[in-house]
């Protein structure tokens, strides 16, 4: 269910929905091309390289070094309540890049360009329906993950 | 008496917190859980002994006991009852909150006390172990909690009012908190026995107990073991698709 | 194959247009830019749209314009690219008299920002990015910014006093513009002490909404010789450009890879160089955003737009000003009518009558128009006849 991901969830439907099932039980998943095997972060069932529209969800590390990053000061729709919060852009170890809220174990001054960071999976607990998303934290943070069915 | 074949219910070394568990529905709950494979906490109040004969039975079937003298209506003790549960026996998968006190009197007879008394026992003591509880099974991602409610929650009862406004309040808060640790697979009910034959009832003056077994379609009262079985059955993954419910097991008294 | 040019030009003032509907500010815009060119409304054979739908109550905005200007039947279509819609109008009515299909078509570029409730534009803040991956965890439109400003000063020490440069420059500019929103000059010392938006950005480096309408009317080379009256300025390059909408896949943070493509195409279709730009226009919705642009246009070196900026390169008398008509930062940003205003600027740049803000000799200019946060860019070259 994609309408689970996201602090706030904007988008539904997805040929990539399995995505979310997926964090909720710990898991962070790029795609690999079932064609050509190219790995993408975030996932996606069009290849943009052999156009195969066949993918196997792969299970990535979380493993990143930042990129960049910003405070939001002035916050749109859903989000005037969390303000200021700190967004960081996050280059994955195995492939792609991620955008992400940092998370309670990175305090804003220690935020530097170029430093580890660990993706981990959340469960919002302040919400009754479901709601899936990720926070930036120091590397060897843990986190609840559910054994593969 | 026929033999009775045991249930398989796949709960072998859980680990179960049952309040008031020194007798009565509290004890009955208590053993059938050893017997399903469970390690027990169980707490009392009273005299240090009070929960002896529970403690055999546990034993006896080859499990681990853990009396804990606490007072339900004490949230210190409640909380520390939790955490030397996690301590002493390793881990907390199951709640099964029982302890309950009776305070009768028609309203106009009824004293600040009697009701302070009965809330505090019957309704603030679930809340604060369900509390305990569920800050544990919410970050385990797993856990039953079974609320011992009553009928006498559901419909009134002449002199019972402090009573019957606990037994509302209990299942008022299982829906509720079946709804906020959903997401974290712990399911959360209520069973609401009719009347037992257990030592409270025995208390009671024989019209009581004929009246009640009048009322029961099944012309007899419930044994504790019968509201076990059902707490039992709750506790497994049987049961993984009920939540938020108030299960009656009160042999038809109220439909 | 036969030259481009613009017979006529228009421009409302930018502000807070509480006086008038989207199409009534495309009537001003249009009715200068005929004046302008002294142009006879029979020989505009089409017009072409650049504005953002999504900030007007009206739905299809093209159809209730080309009534209003009196245009029926002939032909009208949006474009829509975001901030650079204006400039896609310009395009698409290049092509088509490139295409030998059309010989004067009118390009108006027109927005009104202030029709939507609070609500209504506090949700559309933050769907400016990726929906999908990057929209849920509240990113919005300087904050993309913000991230490439924080990236540029991470790798090339640009400062936070720099950026304000930028705004001060283009206030400066911007009061000697009587079309512009903000009529007054700022100091450096209030632009760094003006409220955070999306760190580092400040309330100072950010672009403010406006309503407003710019018109210009392209001509096809023999049309615009007959019609131009001696004043066409000629529209000789034109670039254009898309980029990873999304920051999770562009290839760099701090450039517009967009912006580079489509100026080496306007630099070789108007065989010229960066060097050769006497007077530009950038899109500086965010001051580290016409940084970005000196880098990415080559009017200096990578890294070094902060410096370019400090040293006052970009004022008149500099190597190459920028945005001597308040850029977006002074004029505020009708997003549709951006891409026409900065062409508006170029032809009254190139024609010597920019009056007060005049870069002496300008005879080859540039506009550089980005849309959203870089995924499309238009590079337009315009030569003085």
């Amino acid at each position: 269910m994609f309408e689970w991901f996201g602090k706030v969830n904007y988008c539904r439907d997805t040929k990539v929905d399995g995505f979310a099932t997926h964090l909720r039980a710990g898991r962070l998943m790029g795609s690999a091309c079932s064609g050509c095997g190219h790995l993408s972060y975030p996932p996606r069932a069009d290849c943009p390289i052999c156009r195969s529209g066949e993918f196997a969800f792969i299970e990535l590390s979380g493993k990143g070094t930042l990129s960049t990053y910003t405070t939001i000061f002035a916050a749109p729709a859903g989000f005037t309540q969390d303000a200021p919060f700190h967004l960081g852009v996050v280059d994955l170890k195995e492939a792609g890049r991620l955008l992400a809220p940092f998370g309670d174990t990175i305090g804003p001054t220690e935020i530097t360009i170029d430093m580890a960071v660990q993706i981990v999976p959340r469960l919002c607990d302040e919400t009754e329906s479901i709601k899936v998303y990720y926070t930036l934290e120091k590397p060897g943070t843990t986190w609840f993950k559910t054994d593969p069915a | 008496m026929a033999e009775t074949r045991a249930m398989k219910l796949g709960l072998d070394d859980r680990v179960a917190l049952v309040t008031g568990g020194s007798r009565g529905i509290g004890a009955a709950v208590c053993v059938e859980l050893a017997r399903q494979g469970c390690d027990v906490a169980l707490t009392y109040v009273g005299e240090p002994g009070e929960a002896d004969d529970t403690v055999a039975a546990i034993e006896g079937l080859g499990r681990r006991v853990l009396p804990l003298l606490a007072d339900a209506a004490d949230s210190t003790a409640t909380e520390e009852a939790i955490t030397r549960t996690v301590t002493e026996l390793g881990e907390l998968d199951i709640l099964v909150c029982n302890a309950g006190i009776t305070r009768d009197a028609v309203i106009w007879n009824m004293s600040d006390r009697a009701w302070d008394d009965v809330l505090a026992v019957n309704l603030k003591g679930y809340f604060t172990f369900n509390r305990a509880a569920a800050r544990l099974f919410k970050d385990r991602r797993r856990g039953r909690i079974i609320n011992i409610s009553s009928i006498n929650g559901e419909r009134g009862k002449f002199g019972q009012a402090n009573y019957t406004a606990a037994k509302g309040g209990v299942n008022a808060l299982t829906r509720t908190l079946a709804r906020e640790l959903g997401k974290f697979d712990v399911t959360v009910n209520a069973v609401a026995p009719g009347m037992v034959a257990t030592e409270m009832a025995e208390g009671l003056a024989p019209e009581f107990r004929n009246a009640a077994i009048r009322e029961s379609m099944l012309g007899r009262l419930a044994d504790p073991a019968d509201i076990a079985n059902v707490v039992a059955f709750l506790c497994s993954d049987f049961a993984k698709h009920v939540t938020g419910q108030v299960i009656r097991v009160d042999g038809g008294q109220y439909i | 194959m036969s030259k481009v040019g613009i017979v006529g030009i228009g421009h409302t003032v930018f502000g807070r247009r509480s006086d008038a509907t989207v199409q009534e500010l495309a009537f001003e815009a249009y009715r200068d830019a005929l004046a302008d060119g002294a142009l006879d409304p029979a020989v505009i054979e089409a017009t072409v749209i650049g504005s953002v739908p999504e900030y007007h109550k009206q739905r299809s905005l093209a159809g209730v314009i080309q009534e209003y200007l009196n245009l029926n039947p002939k032909p009208t279509w949006l474009t829509e690219v975001a901030c650079a819609s204006g400039s896609a109008a310009i395009r698409t009515a290049w092509l088509s008299i490139k295409a030998g299909v059309h010989d004067v078509v009118a390009v108006i570029g027109c927005q009104k920002m202030t029709e939507l409730e609070t609500a209504e534009i506090l949700a559309l803040m933050g769907r400016v990015g990726d929906v999908q991956w990057e929209s849920g965890f509240g990113t919005t439109f300087p904050g993309y910014y913000a991230m490439f400003a924080q990236r540029h000063m991470h790798e090339f020490g640009t400062t936070a006093e720099q950026l304000a440069q930028v705004a001060v420059k283009n206030h400066y500019y911007g009061a000697r513009n009587p079309k512009a929103l903000f009529q007054k000059e700022i100091t450096a010392d209030k632009a760094l002490a003006s409220d955070p938006v999306a760190s580092p950005l400040t309330v100072y480096d950010c672009c403010a909404n406006a309503d407003g309408a710019a018109c210009v009317i392209l001509a096809g080379e023999s049309a615009a010789r007959k019609l131009g009256g001696g004043r066409v300025v000629w529209l000789e390059g034109n670039g254009c450009a898309s980029a990873s909408m999304s920051v999770l896949r562009r290839s760099s943070l701090t450039g517009l890879p967009s912006a580079r493509e489509a100026a080496a195409q306007a630099y070789r279709m108007a065989g010229i160089t960066a060097r050769d730009v006497k007077v530009a226009e950038v899109h500086d919705c965010f001051t580290i955003a016409e940084i970005m642009a000196y880098e990415d246009l080559g009017f200096c070196a990578e890294g070094a737009g902060g410096a370019f900026v400090a040293e006052r390169q970009s004022y008149i008398g500099g190597s190459t000003p920028v945005n001597v008509d308040g850029g977006l930062k002074a004029k505020g940003h009708p997003v549709g009518a951006t891409g026409v205003s900065m062409a508006c600027e170029m032809v009254h740049q190139l024609r010597a009558e920019a009056g007060a803000r005049q870069v002496p000799g300008a005879d080859v200019g540039l506009t550089h128009n980005v849309g959203g946060i870089g995924q499309y860019c238009f590079v337009n070259v315009f030569v003085k006849d």
